[in-house]
């Protein structure tokens, strides 16, 4: 299977066009959802009506009672997707090794997919975007146009200012008392934050909390350069310099930072991927989801 | 010494340091997991960069004219010249040009007395293979002059005008003092009047009563001093008393009106060498080859009042700029 590359993510911005080719490389009907597509689980006859789609006439039973008659499909869709996409300013890091590409971008492809085979699947799905302290919130629905409103607003945001506090997060996250898949991309460098707390919350609230933790490769190796002087985007003041004598102590504070996280997700059963920027997105999706699976 | 001013001219690297923007802050990369790394002091860069260039200039070109003011210096621009004193007779210098072959050389008048000092102090200005003509009726120095340029002086002894000098005589023995003025040869010429006016030098007193109080003379010949008390204590200089009273001198003596020539010839002969100067004595004409002497230190530098134009135009010049930029 030709996976996607993920330096296809930096050459367009059409995110339809990603989306189709990720998927094509992934095969149908990898998300155990619970719920039926319409058609699938039948429930009733009844009168055809001008209106109705001819494919969904029952024709054996024209044949016998010569009338026309629809079958009604059971469509009891009780799980909604939500898509949490973490648009801090910190997501904005690019990858070093591919130009044109940063986090962002492959949380938002990684999302979108998503939302994509919710969609062929008859899912409701909704999304929720943190950027800049505010909590933008899509309201689930089914159909190609809320995937194309989705998608819309995946491609508007961007990546600027802090994560919202917890009062922002705790009135945004307005989910529905019924079982609910939560995707949620994140960097989570702010580790424990409102952010990490809310979404522990909706797993402790017996929703399906699934993470994915985009990292760069560089991110992960301490592979950055000594020439320039860095700045933290989400943090006020000073200047850092990253060279071989300071890259061992950057990994060790890292590595303490993530196994806090891995430690608290796994403490709250919460499904953890790693994703790095430069894997092929394909890859990640298919763990992502087939983690989901397993469970 | 004043040459050693040049020495400053590195004072022009001031500006220079002044006007390039020293410190630029490296730009700094957003790093999102900047937070695993210890904070460090911003680096900075030296970056030469220029800001207000006009300005700088100015600067640069004030400070090099206040040195060069300093240093007073003095460019050899006088090629050839012919220095005439004043008052040469111009048909005999035009001849002596020509004889010369100095035809094509500047002409420079100076007064007589002042002609060879003045070349002298001035001679850094005369280009090295210059020569130098010098013509007119120039006095002899006291000691041999030296030139670093090749000079030729030629000179024409004016015929000598005596000089004339207004003597007042009063008194019964007149004609004795006349005859004693008349005497008097050389450059002086005595004019005697009856009455002193503006112009008496000399009053010759030969009575008993005092003169009017207004009326005054540089100095005086008393025959009699009982009418000037001034005269009673005076100091007696080889057998001439004298004192200074608001009228003028006073010169006074027992043996006057001179009674043999010889006590005549000596009395104008004191007068003369104490109040007039000699008569100049005519140099004669000579050659003088240049020697390499030492420049004469005085010499002033004809550049130095456009320097300090200069100074001043471009002080304003930089005052107005400053000004402008801070607007």
């Amino acid at each position: 299977m030709a996976s996607v590359s993920s330096a296809l993510i930096a050459h367009t911005t059409n995110l339809d066009l990603v989306i189709r080719h990720v998927l094509a490389g992934l095969g149908q009907g990898i998300h155990a959802g619970r719920e039926r597509g319409s058609g699938v689980e039948f429930s009733e006859y009844r009168a055809y009506a001008p209106g109705d789609e001819w494919r969904r006439v029952d024709w054996k039973l024209l044949a016998r009672a010569d009338r026309y008659y629809v079958r009604e499909a059971e469509r009891d869709s009780h799980v909604a997707l939500w898509l949490v996409l973490d648009a801090s300013a910190s997501m904005m890091e690019p990858s070093r090794s591919i130009p044109g590409l940063d986090k962002l971008a492959y949380a938002r492809t990684l999302l979108a997919c998503v939302a994509a085979i919710a969609q062929r699947q008859g899912d409701a799905f909704g999304l929720v975007v943190l950027s800049g302290g505010r909590v933008q919130f899509t309201p689930a629905a089914r159909g190609p146009r809320q995937l194309q409103r989705v998608l819309a607003r995946l491609n508007a945001a961007r990546a600027e200012g802090e994560l919202p506090d917890a009062a922002a997060l705790k009135s945004g996250l307005r989910f529905a008392g019924a079982p609910s898949l939560v995707f949620a991309a994140s960097d989570f460098l702010d580790f424990p934050s409102p952010l990490s707390e809310a979404l522990l919350r909706l797993r402790h609230m017996r929703h399906d909390v699934r993470l994915a933790c985009i990292q760069t490769e560089a991110e992960c190796t301490g592979g950055f350069d000594a020439d320039p002087a860095y700045r933290d985007p989400e943090r006020e003041g000073g200047v850092f310099r990253f060279g071989a004598d300071l890259r061992e102590g950057y990994l060790r504070n890292r590595e303490a930072h993530f196994a806090t996280v891995t430690a608290a997700c796994r403490a709250a059963d919460v499904p953890l991927v790693d994703a790095r920027i430069e894997q092929a997105p394909g890859d990640v999706l298919r763990m992502w989801l087939r983690q989901a699976g397993r469970r | 010494m004043n040459s050693l001013w040049w020495l400053a001219l590195p004072t022009l690297l001031l500006p220079i340091w002044w006007h390039r923007k020293k410190r630029v802050q490296v730009a700094a990369e957003p790093m999102a997991t900047a937070r695993f790394l210890p904070r460090t002091e911003p680096r900075q860069m030296r970056v030469w960069r220029w800001a207000d260039v006009i300005l700088m200039i100015l600067r640069c070109l004030l400070l090099a004219c206040l040195i060069a003011w300093l240093a007073n210096p003095v460019l050899p621009w006088r090629g050839n010249t012919v220095v005439v004193a004043e008052g040469t007779d111009a048909r005999w210098a035009e001849q002596q040009v020509q004889a010369a072959g100095f035809k094509d050389a500047a002409r420079l008048s100076l007064p007589a007395a002042r002609a060879l000092a003045w070349v002298r102090s001035h001679e850094r200005e005369w280009k090295p293979d210059a020569r130098l003509l010098v013509l007119g009726d120039i006095p002899m120095p006291a000691t041999p002059p030296q030139f670093r340029h090749a000079l030729d002086l030629r000179t024409l002894a004016k015929p000598s005008v005596p000089g004339e000098v207004h003597v007042a005589v009063a008194g019964e023995r007149a004609g004795e003092w006349r005859r004693m003025f008349a005497a008097l040869n050389g450059p002086l010429r005595a004019v005697v009047e009856e009455a002193p006016g503006a112009k008496t030098e000399l009053i010759v007193w030969d009575q008993l009563e005092a003169p009017p109080a207004s009326m005054r003379a540089p100095l005086w010949w008393v025959a009699d001093a009982s009418a000037f008390p001034e005269l009673a204590k005076a100091p007696t200089v080889d057998g001439i008393r004298y004192a200074d009273s608001a009228r003028g001198r006073l010169w006074t003596s027992d043996a006057w009106p001179p009674s043999d020539p010889a006590a005549a010839r000596r009395l104008l002969e004191t007068w003369r060498s104490l109040h007039y100067a000699p008569l100049p004595y005519t140099a004669p004409s000579q050659s003088f080859a240049a020697s390499p002497t030492p420049a004469a230190m005085h010499a002033d530098g004809a550049l130095r009042g456009f320097l300090m134009w200069a100074l001043v135009a471009l002080f304003a010049l930089e005052r107005m700029v400053t000004h402008a930029r801070r607007r």
